[in-house]
């Protein structure tokens, strides 16, 4: 697996939330502050509390009724605009595409995750264009034809406004994703040769550190190693223990519990080889598995096995483990979770059994493997995580909607998308430093005195002038960086395209967080632009 | 705020502005009026006067630039004042893809009424509007006239207190005019307010009891109607057909006590009540048409000179008996003598 799932640490993301909100809502009130002064004088702040009083008691007074009612209107509103037209695109892709995609390749598990990563992508990228523009249309197109004017005549509050078109909006896309869900998991059931490889894998992942090849775990300076040899991949996802050494992988599995299990232990392991000499090439190269206790250091070498590459590794450990004991030249009976688990923490090294040649590893590369899920389960799960992204979206769409016209509000949606997603890992690294060559000024004196990205500026006033307003520019991407979501919590598709179940903690926690986290200042925005909004002005 | 005031507008001004801030439109300056409950009051005026600038303040889509506007005792951006006030727009500005049922049905759930009530209103404003025929078809193909009929029945859905109909009778063909004005009388007949604004100025005449003249935003007249359509300075006389001798006679009396006459003839008809009667005889009695030669020939007519083709085509009721039937029904309408 060439993906690492991080688990999502909830407390410090709320606490950063709260910061992010925090400071967010300090800029604004300092700016309406002012904004009312300047308009009105010394009375402006008496009417800005005025004026958040009674958005206060807008949303305490939401009528579910009239939600509903714009809720429904919306729906009808997309249905009769033609909104499910998605349908034929997506029919006919789906008739052609098992042509292109069924030459991909042999293996029966490549070919399933080319056919699930298909579906899903196509699913996201068809209906989240429509949903967008749906979105960001619909209030403008309201305002423009002023059906909005006949509305707002009635009882109906701007939050009530606001909610029914998201709750509206997201409902057309639940329908959608659906029926195209449903479509796309029947598709797969049909296309895929070996339904075998459709399952939902659940791993619990550990902890990865290393020893050099003196078997030393720490370095000079008392630091664990979390990093062992690099054999020249530009990619540095793996890193290479050497084989014939002392050198190990180690992992710990934390909160191993014995109830939790059977009377055996699965682990599954995706090896990567590095040959250094021809060796038997008609054989992986060679690496065992030691159980281990982390305290006592009690170890129990399992048997050797050859490294199948690009496949899974299954080895099955028995509760009762014999081993060869040095000391007593005898065979001697553990336990594997009363012996060699250790305060919940089984540690298990990997080493290489082939001299000069090195496997490499990355952190999801072993794994603890339970009970398979069914591939339905990890399939809706991964619709569950487009759903909520086309929730965001909408939710983003419909605010933006409230205050800049149609166009407008699809750019605006649109960046958000972007930044978030395929652009963020770049935003972080110009904010953080990391993306060398300077800011946009910098960048263009570069280019144009065809300086590289790595040589120093000759200091001067321009380029300490261009660093200056740089500085000004990353800082606002740092702004940005903050308010933009981040998208990438929302791609499950890598997980049930792997045959693996989209983990709680991982992947569906997070985008849960996110979407909620949008939710509330999103509609706070569309609220108070529609309220202050004179929809009539000219 | 007296006791019968439902609007009460003190100083009401509207500036538009541009994007910088700057002065665009001095829409309504400094506007002061009331309204009193159960009537019906006319906001005139020529295009770009501000009587639509005045409804969309009351209503709540403007903002004022300075004033204050009351409305059944709140605010105009008292979202609550709603429940009470039923709003036609001056084009019916609703969703085109909803048929009538939905449309009414829509707007009594943003009443917060429940299904029942919905149900039942939809079904008896549908029937009130003459639209029965049609409440299954979305809104797209309605004429100018049907959308007008279920623009106002969405006004009348949560049976309001007042009503506040902009232009309702523009577009509209003479009978959907008529009925339109009925429909307006009806409602203050029942005890609503009603406030309406429109450059017809028959229309208002018809209907209102009082208006107000606006002119480049300003309040120029604001009174009865009666009141304010008086000349004071003339008499009118209206009596039963008079022979000429009897009008000689009233010419020398006239003349004796030195009053000038300014005309002595038979009174008109206006077109819309020509108009009226000609479509109501044409329900009434199908198949008859108006013959082009009949026109030409009056003479011939009168002489029974038709041809024979003619004389079928016509009822023994018209032509010049149609005349004196018309005024033995109407005995009230007799020639002015002033």
């Amino acid at each position: 697996m060439d993906f690492d799932p991080e688990p999502y640490e909830l407390l410090p993301a709320v606490l950063h939330y709260i910061a992010a909100v925090g400071s967010l809502l300090f800029v604004v009130a300092l700016v309406a502050v002012i904004w009312s002064l300047a308009s009105r004088g010394r009375s402006g702040p008496a009417a800005l509390i005025e004026g958040i009083k009674k958005g206060c008691r807008d949303f305490a007074q939401i009528s579910p009724r009239r939600v509903w009612a714009l809720s429904m209107l919306t729906i009808r509103e997309a249905l009769r605009r033609k909104a499910l037209m998605v349908f034929v695109v997506f029919a006919v892709l789906f008739m052609f595409a098992g042509w292109f995609l069924q030459q991909a390749t042999d293996r029966p598990d490549l070919q399933v995750e080319v056919y699930v990563s298909f579906v899903l992508k196509a699913i996201t990228w068809l209906v989240l264009p429509v949903v967008m523009i749906l979105a960001c249309w619909g209030l403008p197109e309201d305002i423009r034809a002023r059906s909005l004017h006949t509305v707002v005549t009635k009882p109906v509050r701007r939050s009530e406004i606001v909610l029914g078109r998201i709750i509206g909006f997201i409902s057309v896309s639940t329908l959608i994703l659906l029926i195209m869900g449903g479509v796309g998991y029947v598709w797969i059931l049909r296309q895929v040769p070996d339904p075998s490889y459709l399952v939902s894998r659940v791993p619990i992942y550990g902890k990865l550190r290393y020893t050099n090849r003196l078997g030393d775990e720490r370095n000079a300076i008392g630091l664990e190693y979390d990093y062992s040899i690099n054999v020249g991949d530009i990619w540095e996802f793996r890193n290479y223990i050497e084989g014939g050494t002392k050198s190990r992988a180690l992992w710990y599995f934390e909160g191993m519990d014995a109830d939790d299990f059977d009377d055996k232990l699965i682990i599954e392991t995706g090896f990567e080889s590095f040959r250094t000499h021809k060796g038997d090439m008609d054989r992986g190269l060679l690496a065992r598995l030691n159980i281990m206790n982390a305290e006592t250091g009690l170890q129990v070498p399992l048997q050797p096995f050859t490294v199948e590459e690009y496949t899974q590794n299954l080895h099955e450990i028995p509760r009762k483990l014999q081993y060869f004991d040095e000391d007593t030249q005898d065979f001697r009976e553990v336990d594997l979770f009363e012996d060699l688990v250790y305060d919940g923490t089984l540690k298990i090294a990997v080493e290489c059994l082939d001299a000069n040649q090195y496997i490499g590893m990355a952190r999801p590369d072993l794994f603890i493997r339970l009970p398979d899920r069914s591939f339905f389960a990890g399939y809706s799960k991964a619709i569950l995580g487009i759903w909520l992204m086309l929730s965001i979206i909408v939710v983003i769409a419909v605010s933006a909607s409230c205050f800049v016209k149609g166009p407008v509000a699809v750019l605006l949606t649109f960046s958000f998308l972007i930044l978030g997603q395929p652009f963020r890992s770049f935003m972080e690294k110009m904010v953080t430093g990391e993306q060398e060559g300077g800011g946009p000024l910098e960048a263009w004196y570069r280019l144009i005195h065809h300086l590289n990205t790595t040589s120093e500026l000759p200091a001067s006033l321009l380029t300490n002038a261009m660093k200056f307003i740089d500085q000004i520019l990353l800082n606002f991407l740092w702004v940005m960086q903050n308010l933009i979501p981040n998208f990438e919590h929302f791609r499950m598709s890598p997980y049930v395209a792997n045959g693996f179940d989209v983990p709680w903690s991982a992947a569906m926690l997070p985008s849960l967080v996110v979407t909620i986290a949008y939710l509330l200042p999103c509609v706070l925005i569309g609220y108070f632009s529609l309220a202050m909004r004179e929809l009539e002005s000219k | 705020m007296e006791n019968d005031a439902v609007i009460q507008i003190r100083n009401l001004t509207k500036i538009y502005r541009d994007f910088w801030g700057r002065k665009k439109v001095l829409a309504l300056n400094s506007l002061s009026l009331d309204v009193n409950k159960g009537e019906i009051f006319g906001l005139l005026g020529p295009n770009g006067s501000g009587k639509t600038t005045t409804m969309k303040l009351l209503l709540g889509l403007l903002f004022p630039t300075d004033g204050k506007i009351s409305i059944l005792g709140k605010e105009a951006s008292n979202v609550e004042k709603n429940e009470r006030i039923g709003y036609l727009p001056e084009e019916s500005y609703l969703y085109r893809f909803l048929n009538a049922e939905e449309t009414l049905d829509f707007y009594g759930q943003l009443f917060d009424m429940p299904a029942s009530q919905r149900r039942e209103q939809t079904d008896r404003l549908i029937k009130s509007v003459g639209l029965d025929f049609a409440r299954r078809r979305q809104l797209k193909e309605y004429s100018k006239g049907m959308t007008r009929r279920i623009g106002l029945a969405q006004a009348l859905i949560n049976d309001p207190e007042l009503v506040l109909l902009d232009e309702p009778t523009s577009g509209l063909d003479p009978l959907g005019t008529r009925d339109m004005k009925d429909m307006i009388l009806k409602l203050r007949d029942e005890g609503k307010t009603v406030v309406m604004c429109s450059h017809l100025l028959a229309d208002v005449q018809d209907v209102c009891d009082r208006i107000a003249i606006l002119y480049e935003g300003e309040l120029k007249q604001l009174g009865r109607v009666d009141e304010l359509l008086k000349e004071q300075d003339v008499t009118q006389l209206l009596t039963s057909r008079l022979d000429d001798a009897v009008v000689r006679d009233i010419e020398e009396v006239l003349k004796k006590h030195n009053a000038q006459l300014k005309s002595i003839d038979h009174p008109t008809n206006s077109l819309e009540d020509l108009f009226l009667k000609t479509v109501k005889e044409s329900v009434e009695r199908p198949g008859r048409r108006f013959l082009p030669d009949e026109a030409a020939q009056p003479d011939a007519s009168e002489g029974n000179g038709q041809s024979p083709s003619e004389s079928a085509s016509q009822t023994p009721a018209e032509s010049g008996e149609q005349t004196s039937q018309a005024e033995s029904e109407k005995p009230d309408e007799a020639q002015p003598a002033s």
